[in-house]
């Protein structure tokens, strides 16, 4: 099967505006998935969501700048911290304020990280052209977001000329519908960015503008998950279970596909990097699966498919079978392999995914959580599974960190709060489709100066295998 | 403007009585005295601000008890919007979200991260 589908009829539009800018590349980012994995050069620095909220240490949540550079006296350590202003953000997720979609934007730097408090609904912008020392320089108050009727961000991405979108998980009380939140290239609120209640449930998002289409996925609402996890919520149907495909310039959904029982919370939502295909995968945590989806030619609809299940497995001191719970994924950036945590049970996997409806699984390791085989790195004892994932540019270094979200790590993992979270990483061999946990390696957040902190997402300061997208 | 004593107990950690008026939230009262509590979004939807309240106006506080007959926390509170974040169950069960709740008697209340975690059981083990 060929990987370039060119469908008709109000999806991708082949001539969208990208002929002129393929080989006239002006503004951040690279030209090709290819030429990043050939010009980004080995990642020496990362940028860390950092966190406090859900334990008793009176102290803001932080970006943390993490050493990866093996050359560096610092290797495996966090370099700076960015402190923000208030208490209580619980960051997250977090985006640049331009990608390689930016690439024709002449002028346009990949230079402001947009970090949101997932709790507080409070946006900040740090400048990162400093590499080492980024500094917070915007703040957009909760109130400024509420006033459109939104709370709960997640997913930030640009928009290829300059703006950036946010995923918001619910309305102003904290209920459903979610929406998007549209920033300008100043920062500031520029507005809703969909018409309002195109959808209930919003969660992660991906978007490949040469097709025209964007495809979100489904939490819950913010009042649901917040709290934990309540099994009750599952029996009420208040978490989700569906994709949606949107025209992307019109900013309303086109098709929504409810993935059934064996996709429920469906939560990260890639699609192929190079900007030719509409396959891409998607996770859902609860059920344990990965999805397949396609732009289907004959049927002039997207479609879903499971491809991926992971078997919950049976644990002596607990009383049901223990789901796997995959929290993240991601698809390297030659479009070879998916990766992903499961992180109940405890392990990072990587499947072939040349063939994107039939993925080959090729390894996994076995660390952490659960049912982990390795419990303690260089003696310092796991305490939680593998969770965020982040691959370099060559997809030979896997890293991740272990914590999912504060009040549900107290529930599954009640240690990850008292020692922090860790980062770990794996060497990958993409010739022979290999994982081997590099023992050398640790990031401990139990050392912090005001107390263990948890860490989450990881962003490469140039861009990395989640955030860029191509026209 | 009235005042009220509400003691906080940390679960597991110290224990401080603090001055409350009844048009701030305890959560106001305990960043303004500098020892604060856990929180989150403020608005009542996340619950990481939660309390269990153990004990109203003078009564003493037994924890023991909470289990046969929670305190009402519609005695001690006045909410200033809907606490979204608690099911029925947890406000039977005596907890209050502090981000919102204005207090309208001397009381006594569990706090801290511990607090949150009761919130919801692992439904697995």
């Amino acid at each position: 099967m060929s990987d370039v589908n060119t469908p008709s009829d109000g999806e991708p539009d082949q001539d969208h505006d990208h002929a002129h800018h393929d080989h006239d590349h002006e503004g951040p980012g690279y030209a090709t998935p290819q030429a990043a994995i050939e010009e980004g050069g080995r990642e020496e620095l990362a940028y860390v969501m950092s966190l406090y909220v859900g334990t008793d240490v009176d102290a803001p949540d932080f970006v943390a700048v993490v050493d990866l550079d093996p050359d560096s006296d610092t290797h495996g350590e966090i370099l700076d911290q960015v402190e923000l202003p208030n208490r209580g953000d619980e960051l997250h997720h977090f985006g640049w304020n331009a990608c390689s979609s930016s690439c024709h934007v002449e002028g346009l730097e990949r230079r402001h990280l947009i970090v949101p408090g997932q709790r507080s609904s409070r946006i900040h912008v740090i400048d990162a052209k400093d590499r080492r020392n980024p500094e917070l320089v915007e703040v957009i108050e909760p109130e400024e977001v509420f006033e459109h009727d939104l709370s709960a961000p997640h997913t930030v991405h640009c928009i290829p000329d300059g703006e950036i979108l946010i995923s918001m998980l619910g309305d102003a009380d904290g209920e459903l519908p979610g929406g998007f939140l549209e920033l300008n290239d100043d920062f500031e609120i520029e507005g809703r960015w969909e018409p309002p209640g195109e959808v209930e449930m919003n969660y992660d998002y991906w978007y490949q503008p040469r097709h025209n289409v964007m495809v979100s996925s489904e939490w819950a609402a913010p009042k649901t998950y917040y709290p934990g996890f309540d099994i009750e919520d599952v029996e009420a149907g208040n978490y989700g279970q569906k994709i949606h495909f949107w025209d992307w310039e019109e900013g309303t959904v086109e098709q929504t596909i409810d993935l059934g029982e064996e996709g429920m919370i469906p939560l990260e939502v890639r699609f192929l990097h190079t900007p030719e295909s509409t396959h891409g995968f998607v996770g859902a945590a609860l059920s344990s699966n990965i999805f397949h989806f396609w732009w289907d030619d004959e049927g002039d609809e997207y479609r879903a498919e499971k491809v991926i299940d992971f078997e919950s497995r049976e644990h002596d001191d607990w009383d049901m079978p223990v789901p796997a719970l995959p929290t993240d994924i991601l698809i390297s950036m030659d479009d070879r392999y998916l990766f992903g945590s499961n992180w109940l049970h405890g392990e990072v996997w990587m499947y072939d995914v040349s063939d994107p409806a039939n993925p080959r699984r090729a390894d996994s390791l076995s660390v952490g959580g659960t049912f982990g085989e390795v419990q303690e790195v260089q003696g310092r004892e796991l305490a939680a599974g593998p969770q965020m994932i982040q691959l370099s540019l060559d997809g030979e270094r896997l890293y991740w960190t272990t914590s999912l979200f504060s009040s549900w790590d107290n529930q599954f993992y009640p240690e990850e709060g008292e020692r922090g979270s860790v980062m770990l990483k794996a060497d990958v061999d993409p010739r022979k489709g290999t994982l081997e946990l590099d023992e050398d390696f640790l990031v401990d957040w139990g050392e912090c100066p005001a107390g263990p902190a948890r860490a989450h997402e990881i962003r490469w300061p140039d861009g990395d295998c989640t955030s860029d997208v191509w026209q | 403007m009235a005042r009220y004593e509400v003691a906080l107990d940390w679960v597991g950690g110290p224990s401080r009585t603090i001055d409350v008026d009844e048009n701030e939230t305890v959560l106001e009262a305990s960043q303004r005295t500098g020892r604060s509590l856990p929180y989150g979004c403020r608005t009542g939807a996340c619950g990481t601000c939660v309390g269990r309240l153990l004990a109203i106006d003078g009564t003493a506080a037994d924890d023991d008890a909470r289990d046969e007959e929670p305190t009402n926390v519609a005695d001690a509170f006045a909410y200033r919007r809907t606490p979204k974040a608690l099911k029925s169950r947890h406000r039977d069960d005596g907890y209050v979200l502090l981000c919102i709740a204005a207090p309208r008697t001397d009381c006594r209340i569990a706090v801290g991260s511990r607090v949150q975690a009761e919130l919801v059981d692992n439904p697995w083990k």
